[in-house]
């Protein structure tokens, strides 16, 4: 068995190389691209060979991983999700037939073939499924604690071909730093709310109970209203408060699969048949706009 | 300008997940629907059709069967994305292609696309599906290609035989530059799908339609994932409703619950 291992971030070089301890015995190659790559010798230790591309260029990755794939023969790729990651390798299995799957949530080797868990119907539903290697096996991130770092192996590096896809500029996010997946209360927002000034009410409602804000997709993606580290659903955070306050969210599966976790859902919507109601321990049926306000002034009352 | 093509979907319904006694998932009674930011790709088409002409041609292979049963959902599917801007639809469905995994899925469309006279400027797909959402399929059709490939676009602009796109990574927007033709993954904030009018609704019916099986794609069968079983995630909610004859009564009992439940301390 071989499993070689792809990563763009040291952390998840470290994730994927416990996932291939745990899955596989024999040898394990990593091949570190972009950030990781720079990092490559502290974990060379860990594995037999590190290869290194500096360039995280998914095409880049892709003519790499084409070059390693055929001189390594790997029987299992591993890694663990990310966009780059998912790009990259989605052209290795194109080019070479290989079943690829993602967002798994755990794996074993059966004979000749891969065996694995993941979410599907955006995770209303889980699939377990069986597909011959070589495959290619994607984690959902924080399924395996990562290795300790460790240097002292071969590292070779890989030459940064010609690319027809090239990067003209690059602009950093604005994020928040929120840890949504750490706090004990969030309340969601959604596109009930008519616009951004009015999400005051929510942090309002969050920093009276200690919580932290977080939103829809469309809230923090699409109108930018909140940072993006602060959007909720399958593409964005998944988290597990003790209470999650939605409010003006419809419930659609890709945001209610991911804070199913919660303790205590509470479901604010002026649409009584809204299908979070049918995911919510507790619903209020009303208008956000008269009912924050109260809901406020009463917590006020209480805690004096 | 070239051809404009648009990967799409007919998918399982996450809103209307079935399941049997047992938990199993019931899938022959969830319908089929085009897979939500398949609609973003083909706002995205039709407005490059509006700048730079062409034609938009939709490409749909059928990874569920029974065909017989699918045929109704199939064809709301393809109704609906001729109506939002596709000019031509195929569609491969046959009992030998069911179910379909994406290894057979993407040498389908790559061969489909190599064998009916299609020349590509650009061909667009969503960043991820509602069903299975693993985002792959484009990337696999790019490399079959030999096509350039950019990922989870957020803006794209084409002139002069060139796009610029701006692609939504994890932490940074990165803007890329390439030739056409390429392949294109776009994310559902690249546009607002405008709802389709009367008179493209009823046009629609028109379009042309082109229906494959199995033997129009011979060299692309075989699967290789094997599916051994689906269950439902259950949920387990109180689902109540609070009642009040005021907001001030609901407020005052929404406190006392989450008191009681420990979740919150005033
Ligand atoms: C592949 C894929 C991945 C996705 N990933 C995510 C994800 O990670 N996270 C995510 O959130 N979404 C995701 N989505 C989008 C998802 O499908 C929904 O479109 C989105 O969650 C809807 O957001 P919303 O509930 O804020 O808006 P809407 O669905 O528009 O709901 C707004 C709600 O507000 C209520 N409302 C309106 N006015 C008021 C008022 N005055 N008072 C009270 N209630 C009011 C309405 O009744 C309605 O129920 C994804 C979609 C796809 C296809």
């Amino acid at each position: 068995m071989k499993a070689l291992i792809v990563a763009e971030y040291t952390r998840d070089a470290l994730e994927g190389i416990k996932a291939a301890k745990t899955l596989a015995t024999g040898n394990t190659i990593l091949l570190v691209f972009g950030p990781a790559s720079t990092e490559a010798e502290n974990v060379s230790g860990l594995v037999d060979k590190v290869y290194t591309l500096p360039s995280r260029n998914p095409e880049a990755v892709y003519n790499a991983l084409r070059k390693v794939y055929e001189d390594e023969k790997p029987d299992l790729i591993l890694g663990v999700v990310s966009k780059n990651v998912k790009d990259s390798l989605s052209r290795l299995a194109g080019a070479y037939d290989l079943p690829m799957s993602t967002e798994v949530l755990e794996a074993s080797i059966e004979d000749r073939s891969v065996k694995y868990k993941r979410g599907i119907l955006s995770e209303r539903a889980y699939s377990i499924e069986k597909a011959p290697m070589p495959a290619i096996i994607l984690f959902n991130p924080r399924i395996f604690e990562p290795e300790e770092a460790r240097p002292g192996g071969e590292v070779v590096k890989l030459e940064e071909g010609d690319t027809k896809v090239k990067q003209i500029g690059i602009s950093k996010k604005q994020l928040s730093g929120v840890k949504l997946e750490e706090a004990e209360i969030v309340v969601g927002v959604g596109r009930g709310f008519k616009k951004k000034e009015d999400l005051k009410l929510a942090f309002e409602l969050a920093e009276l109970l200690g919580g932290q804000v977080g939103g829809s997709r469309p809230i923090a993606a699409d109108f930018k209203w909140l940072p993006e580290d602060a959007w909720i659903g399958i593409s964005g955070k998944r988290i597990s408060p003790k209470l999650y306050i939605a409010i003006g969210i419809s419930g659609a599966p890709q945001h209610m699969s991911a804070v199913m976790g919660s303790k205590v859902i509470v479901a604010v919507n002026k649409d009584k048949n809204a299908p979070i109601f049918k995911q919510a321990d507790y619903g209020v049926v009303a208008d956000l706009y008269q009912f924050l306000p109260i809901l406020i002034k009463k917590i006020r009352e209480r805690k004096g | 300008m070239g051809d404009i093509v648009v990967l799409l979907k007919a998918a399982l319904n996450p809103e209307m997940v079935r399941s049997k006694p047992d938990g199993t998932l019931d899938q022959d009674a969830i319908p089929l629907k085009l897979s939500d930011i398949d609609r973003n790709a083909v706002e995205e088409a039709a407005k490059l059709k509006q700048k730079l002409g062409g034609k938009v041609i939709g490409i749909m292979v059928l990874t569920v069967g029974p065909v017989a049963k699918r045929e109704k959902d199939l064809k709301m599917a393809v109704q609906e994305a001729l109506a939002k801007g596709v000019d031509e639809a195929i569609v491969v469905a046959d009992d030998k292609l069911t179910p379909g995994d994406q290894v057979q899925t993407a040498r389908i469309i790559a061969e489909v696309i190599r064998n009916s006279g299609i020349n590509p400027s650009i061909i667009l797909a969503s960043e991820a599906t509602i069903d299975e959402t693993t985002g792959q399929i484009p990337g696999r059709v790019a490399a079959k290609l030999g096509l350039p490939y950019i990922s989870f676009a957020r803006s794209i602009e084409v002139a002069d035989g060139k796009i610029i796109a701006e692609r939504d990574l994890e932490e940074e927007l990165e803007k890329v530059e390439a030739e056409l033709p390429v392949v294109v993954s776009v994310t559902q904030e690249i546009n607002q799908p405008r709802p389709p009018t009367l008179i493209q609704i009823r046009r629609a019916a028109r379009k042309p339609q082109k229906r494959l099986g199995a033997d129009d794609v011979k060299q692309a069968i075989g699967t290789k994932r094997v599916i051994l079983e689906r269950r439902i995630v259950t949920i387990n909610r109180k689902q109540q409703i609070i009642e009040g004859s005021n907001l001030e009564e609901i407020a005052d009992k929404l406190i006392e619950i989450l008191e009681k439940e420990g979740v919150i301390k005033l």
